[in-house]
Order: C-alpha cells, then structure tokens, then sequence
C-alpha cells in the first residue's frame, strides 16, 4: 500500500473535518458559561496535536497502525472537551468518552511501534482499559450531584454510589498501569539493547504521563480543582503523540513503507548481496533484517557469509518471508515480527528485491562463465605452447636426424647428388621447425632469441631490456617472441624503416613489448594475415595489442602481455 | 687421432663413428649426455671432442656446456667440434670466450660431405677454429646496416671478412674476388686492426674477425651484456 493520491486526498478530508471540529468545539466553549477558557481550550488543542501527528505518521507510513490510532485519540479529546460546553447534549457525550484519552495512551504504549495489538494479552488489557473508562464511568454521570446542566444523564443523585464508581475505576485503572508495565518489562527485556535504548524512554515517558493522572474523572474541571495541575497533566498527554510520533518517522526500528524509495535505488546501484541486506533493513526499519538466499545446492537458506540459515517458526519472535520469482525460490527475509506488523509489506520489499536478487545471480553466473572462458583460453594457450615446443623438437630429434642420417649413408655411399638433395630438404625442415619455435627461444629464453634476432636484421635497432623481467610462462615467452619477429618483418617488408627501436619491459604484472620504426606510417601497410595471427595469439593469452601508425611519424607497436 | 663422441641418437652416433673411423681417426668412448661426455673426456683425454649441442638430461645445451666445462680444465690441446641442427652465434661467442686450441661449431647436416667434413675436423685438430657457413649467411644479411661499430670497414674489406667466415682461405678469396693474393693479406690486416684484435694464431684471428663483427651490437641499453635468463 504505497501512499498515493487517493490517500492523501483521504488524510485531508480528515484532516479539515477534524478542524472544523476543533473550531466549533472552541466556539462553542467560549459561549459556554465554564471558565477559566484557556484551561478549557487545551482539550481542542491536544485534540489537534493528536490529529495532525496522527494524520502525519498515516500518510507517511500507512501500514502503520499509530497514525489511526492517534486520529481516534484526537476525536476523544474533542468528545471530552464536549463536557465543558453550555449544551446538555453535549454535555451528555462529553461525560460519556471522557475518560477515553487516557486509555488511547495505554492503547499506544501497548501497539507500539507497529500500532497493532499482535498478543491476546495486549489485547485483553486494552479491552480492559477501554471499559473501566466507559463502563466505570457510568456510574459517575448517572448518579452525579452536579447542577444542572451538569447532569443531563443523571437519573437521581446519589454522590457515595458515583463516588464508589470514581475508585473503583482509579484503583482497577492502577491495576492496569500496573499489568501495561509488566508487560512493557517484558518486551524490552526480550528486544535487542539498541532498540531497548530507544523504546525504553519512550515506554517511561508513557506510563510517567499515565501517573501523572490522578485518573479519569479529575480531568473534569470542577470547581475548585487546581487547574495548573490538570494543565501539567493534558500537557503530559500531549506530549505523548509528538514523542511517539518522530519515532516512528525517524526512528531506525519503525520505518515501514520504503519500498518505493527502495526500488529506485536498487535500479541505480548494484549493491550486492551485503548492501542488499543493509538497504532492505533501512527500508523495513528493522536492523536485524536478515537476506537469506536460497542456495539449491545445500536445498536450504544461506547468509552472505554461507552459513546455513534456519527460518523461524510460526509465532515466535522472528518471522520469515520467502522471494520467489518466476517459481523459483530465490531467498528469504527474516525479520522482527515485533516491529513489522505487516508479512504484506516485507513480501513487497522482497519483490523488489527479487528483482535486484536476480540480476546479482545472472551477474555472478556472467562472471563465473567469463573466469571459465578465461581459463580455457589460457589452456589453449598452453597447449598450442607445448605442442610448439613438442613439434620443433621433434622436428629436430626426429624427422631431421633421420634426414642427416640417409644424408651421411648417402655421403658414405658418395652419393653426391642424393647427399645434396638431402641437404636442401634439412635446410627447409629447419626453416619449418624454426617457424614453429626458435630453437635459441625454446633453450635460452626470450631474450637471448631477441638478441639473435636483432643480430640478423639488416638495419639498426636500439635494443632495451629491462634488468628485473618477471618469470614468464613459455606460452607468454613464445607470444612475445612471436609479437617482437612479427612486428619486425612488418616494419623491415613493409614500412621503409631505416631504424628500430625495440623494449622490453615490465609494468605492474605485465610484460610490455614495444617496437617503433621511423618508416613511413600511415595505412600504407593495412594490417596484414602476420599482423592479425599476431593480435589473435596475444589476445588468446589475455593480452593487447595496439599499434599507432599515423602518416609521416613512423609504426609502433604496443603489446601487453599479462604474466600472472 | 683420438675422438671421443658425444649423441644421443643411436643411429646417427653409429654413422659418425663410422665415418670417423674411415676418416683414420679412433673413436675412443662414446657417451649419450652431457655429463657422460665431460667424464668420458676426462678419462680419455682425447685430442678432440665432437659432440652434440642439444642432448639429455635438459634438451638445451647439455653439449655446449659440456664443452666448455671441459675446455675450462686446461685441457689443451683438447679440440672441439660442436653439432647442432642449429647455429646460433650466441653459441659461436660462449665457445669462443676461451680460445684455446681448435674449435669446430657446424650444423649436423655437414657430415654428410664427408670429404669437406674430414678437412675440417683435422683443421680443428690442428689448432684451427671453424665455423659453419651459415654465420656467414647472417654476416651478409647484417652487412646491410649501417650502425656497426664496424662499418669502417669498407665494402671491399667486407666482402673479404665473408670470405673469411666462410672459412676460406687467402689463396681462394683472392680467386674469388679477382684480386691478388698479396692484397688479401692487406685487406684482412686492415681489419684485424680495425676491429683491435689481439696478436693471436692467424687462423684464430680470422675468426674472430668475423665473431667480433658479428657480436659488435648497436647501442644497447638496460640489460647489460648478458641477456637476464628467463624461463
């Protein structure tokens, strides 16, 4: 139940019929004959106090339960105050609630925060408060001894039987403070120390305004009573609604309806699971919300942290709310059934949650399926590394000593021709099983080939190494020999170089390959099959290749090849 | 003469020492690794060692560390002849370092002219250094920069040091180049000073005419001079 406009249309309704209510009360008490006004004014006034914090806390949490309640306490105060004007009948109806506004305060501490009565025996006392100030209360306008018009409902007059009445409602009236705050003990015993700290004041001030009663039938001003006293004790009492109300506003236990604030915050942030948890707590009003999420694996509930979960059962302290979406379990919230009244509202925070909940499994199976493709690509990676390294050495070991072998038979034979021929196809063999891996690479590491591969051009190269090389992977070594030999045929064949220039480097964990030429640059060289074969095998073990080639200013290559 | 072999291909191993043996050399032990080699060439001192570069237990240069290990032992007069399906002239300069006695480094696929073959190993045997062609191969691609410390040279004294690698002698450069003899001699003294070698057996200077070319590197900075090993 968002609050929306029909809502507030509602709130405003009641709002101007209770003032309108108040404005009459006022008028009618200043025509009437009782005096002194300003005390007699205040029942109008805590009456609005009543109904603007009430209507304040209804239209901002409306599946709060104290916004009504205090709107009711407020047509109480406008009913008592009815006793003091000049008409019988409203005299008659005045007497009748009169003692009202005092139950509404026990009615209050009892419902607190959510603004229900969630046990029977809350109930029973609230029922049991709301008698005494209704059924006790008879005796004493029936049998009153006032003047007229004092006593329109009194059938004869007879002071012992009315005042019997008065002490039988103030000493059960004791009673039930009594019994409230036993119970009120009780529950703040049970609540964790951070909201005890902030419900126990409030409890106090509640049952302090309470005694301060000398209960019920006092707040009648008759003549003669002390009227700084009644106007300390209806200042108590309204004080009660501008204490309990911010509480309920402000107060960290009692927020009930941010489900809204909170779906358009979950659609800005990816909190993750955690920040998940915090904002529904700060949405529900509830710090000891709990986000389980439903781990199929284990068929049961997690926390963040992956221990087990259980949900509570039916009636204890703690309830539970399961997420579901599209028939799949996805999580619960477990949450304080003592400040959140309503299963209704923490099932909508969960469908918002939902939401989030899933895009965060959908993110985390992204990157779980990313991390695999990383890992096979970097097995791939691998595996053509060693099947390289195993084809040249068996080029070697293999195909090429046989070769030198009918080579020597042939020479032993003088088999000239044959003999030469034979020399031809080793050449070439060693051609291939080069291509496949530098032999100097394979035995001495990249910079050794490097070297030797410089030593063989034809131009000039400016040559760095960096001293401190991290250990490299033989599929980042033959990835980085095979990105320095492309990019220096490219810039030999291709790019009218008259010098090189050529680093090897580290940064963080990467080793960092650069080759510059002053050749003529530009798109005179598109990107060739050596250039493309190059930028595929870096890519596939995780690196980058960038080449800056602008017209007039020469190529350079930039690779970065990661070493971890 | 007195070999002791070093492969680890069976067949080809029986091959050589065949050809040795026909050469009118005694193959005196035989080993398949490199620490088998440098035992076997302590135990028989030989006057030359021929071995393979790449061997077991490694794989990589099992061979040319053996032989280092073992031209280290002043065992002089003790030649040696490295094979390998590969030249690498990183490999050429580690064997150079200390130049003492003949020194052989060719591809394996030599010995099959087992005329030229035999003619270099008593070369070696002799005191004398020679490498395989293919150093000569990458001299002619690098003659091309112009960065070399070395470029002083000039082309004709380049087109002689070629020779040179090629392991050719002044008669036949002379030949080659149709120029005399006489000044060969000339062009080949000009670049001994040009590249500051030290006095030194004549055949030992021409070699390391072409290694000292070939290892004159352009600026090189951050590394130093040896290359940090990776793995």
């Amino acid at each position: 139940m968002p609050p929306g406009r029909p809502l507030d249309l509602a709130l405003l309704e009641l709002l101007l019929t209770g003032l309108v209510l108040a404005g009459a009360e006022i008028g009618l008490l200043i025509d009437g004959p009782l005096r002194p006004i300003g005390l007699l004014l205040l029942f109008p006034l805590v009456g609005t106090i009543y109904l603007a914090t009430g209507l304040l806390a209804w239209r901002r949490r409306p599946a709060n339960r104290v916004g009504a309640l205090l709107v009711f306490g407020a047509l109480t105060y406008f009913g008592a105050g009815l006793a003091n004007t000049g008409s019988s009948a409203l005299i008659a109806a005045g007497q009748i609630v009169a003692s009202l506004p005092i139950v509404i305060v026990l009615h209050l501490l009892l419902a607190f925060p959510s603004g229900r009565l969630r046990t029977t025996l809350a109930r029973c006392l609230t029922g049991f408060g709301y008698a005494i100030a209704l059924l006790l209360q008879a005796p004493q306008y029936l049998f009153t001894e006032s003047p007229p018009p004092y006593a329109p409902l009194a059938v004869r007059s007879d002071p012992h039987l009315a005042h019997l009445a008065y002490l039988a409602q103030t000493w059960s009236g004791a009673a039930l403070v009594l019994a409230i705050v036993l119970v009120l003990g009780r529950r703040l015993r049970a609540v964790p120390p951070r909201s005890r700290r902030l419900l126990g004041p409030l409890y106090a001030y509640g049952i302090v305004a309470i005694l301060f009663l000398p209960v019920s039938a006092h707040l009648f001003p008759q003549p003669g009573a002390d009227t700084t006293l009644l106007t300390l004790q209806l200042a108590a009492l309204a004080g009660a609604p501008l204490v309990f109300v911010p509480s309920i506003l402000l107060g960290e236990f009692a927020r009930t309806a941010e489900i809204e604030q909170l779906g358009s915050w979950l659609s800005a942030e990816r909190p993750g699971a955690g920040g998940l948890n915090q904002a529904l707590a700060e949405a529900l009003g509830d710090r000891s919300v709990q986000l389980a999420l439903w781990s199929p694996g284990h068929s049961g509930y997690v926390d963040g942290a992956g221990q087990a979960v259980e949900l509570p059962g039916l009636g204890a302290r703690r309830a539970a709310v399961e997420i579901e979406s599209g028939g799949l379990r996805l999580a619960a919230i477990v949450y304080d059934a003592t400040l959140i009244a309503e299963p209704e509202l923490v099932r909508a925070a969960g469908q918002v949650v939902a939401i989030a909940l899933e895009r965060e499994l959908l993110s985390t199976e992204l990157t779980r399926s990313e991390a695999a493709l990383d890992l096979a690509r970097g097995q791939v990676a691998e595996a053509v590394d060693r099947t390289r390294r195993r084809i040249g050495q068996d080029l070697h070991d293999g195909l090429q000593s046989r070769l030198v072998l009918l080579a020597l038979q042939a020479g032993l034979l003088g088999h000239d021709e044959l003999r030469r021929g034979l020399d031809t196809a080793i050449d070439e063999l060693r051609a291939l099983a080069e291509g496949s891996i530098p032999s100097l690479l394979a035995e001495r590491g990249l910079c050794s080939a490097v070297d030797d591969l410089v030593r063989r051009l034809p131009l000039p190269v400016r040559l760095e190494i960096d001293d401190e090389l991290p250990p490299l992977a033989p599929a980042v070594e033959s990835t980085a020999y095979f990105v320095i030999s492309e990019a220096v045929t490219n810039a030999v064949k291709h790019a009218g170089a008259r010098e090189l220039r050529l680093r090897i480097s580290s940064l963080g964990g990467s080793l960092l390959l650069e080759v510059g030429d002053d050749g003529i640059g530009g798109s005179a060289a598109p990107p060739g099959a050596g250039i493309r074969g190059m930028t595929e095998r870096v890519e596939l073990i995780g690196g980058q290749v960038r080449i800056d080639s602008a017209a007039g200013t020469g190529t350079r290559f930039v690779a970065e090849l990661p070493c971890a | 003469m007195r070999v002791v072999l070093a492969e680890d291909e069976a067949l080809l191993r029986h091959g050589l020492e065949l050809l040795l043996e026909r050469a009118g050399f005694t193959v005196a032990a035989t080993a398949a690794d490199g620490p088998d080699l440098v035992r076997k060439a302590r135990a028989h001192r030989p006057d030359l060692v021929i071995t393979d570069i790449r061997m077991p237990p490694g794989h990589t240069d099992e061979g040319l560390r053996a032989a280092r290990a073992i031209r280290a032992e002043h065992l002089d007069g003790m030649a040696v002849l490295l094979l390998s399906h590969h030249v690498q002239i990183t490999y050429a300069l580690e064997l150079l370092e200390p130049s003492r006695g003949g020194l052989g480094y060719l591809l394996k696929q030599r010995v099959a002219d087992v005329e030229r073959f035999t003619q270099d190993l008593k070369r070696i045997c002799a005191g004398g250094i020679v490498i395989d062609r293919t150093v000569a191969e990458v001299l002619a691609t690098a003659s091309d920069r112009s960065d070399d410390p070395v470029h002083r040279l000039t082309a004709r004294q380049r087109d002689v040091l070629m020779l040179v690698a090629e392991g050719r002698s002044n008669a036949a450069i002379a030949q080659r180049l149709s120029i005399t003899e006489k000044s060969v001699v000339a062009h080949v003294s000009r670049i001994y000073d040009e590249l500051a070698l030290p006095a030194h057996a004549e055949d030992h200077r021409r070699v390391l005419a072409v290694i000292r070319y070939l290892s004159a590197r352009p600026e090189r900075s951050g590394g130093g001079t040896t290359p940090p090993e990776t793995r």
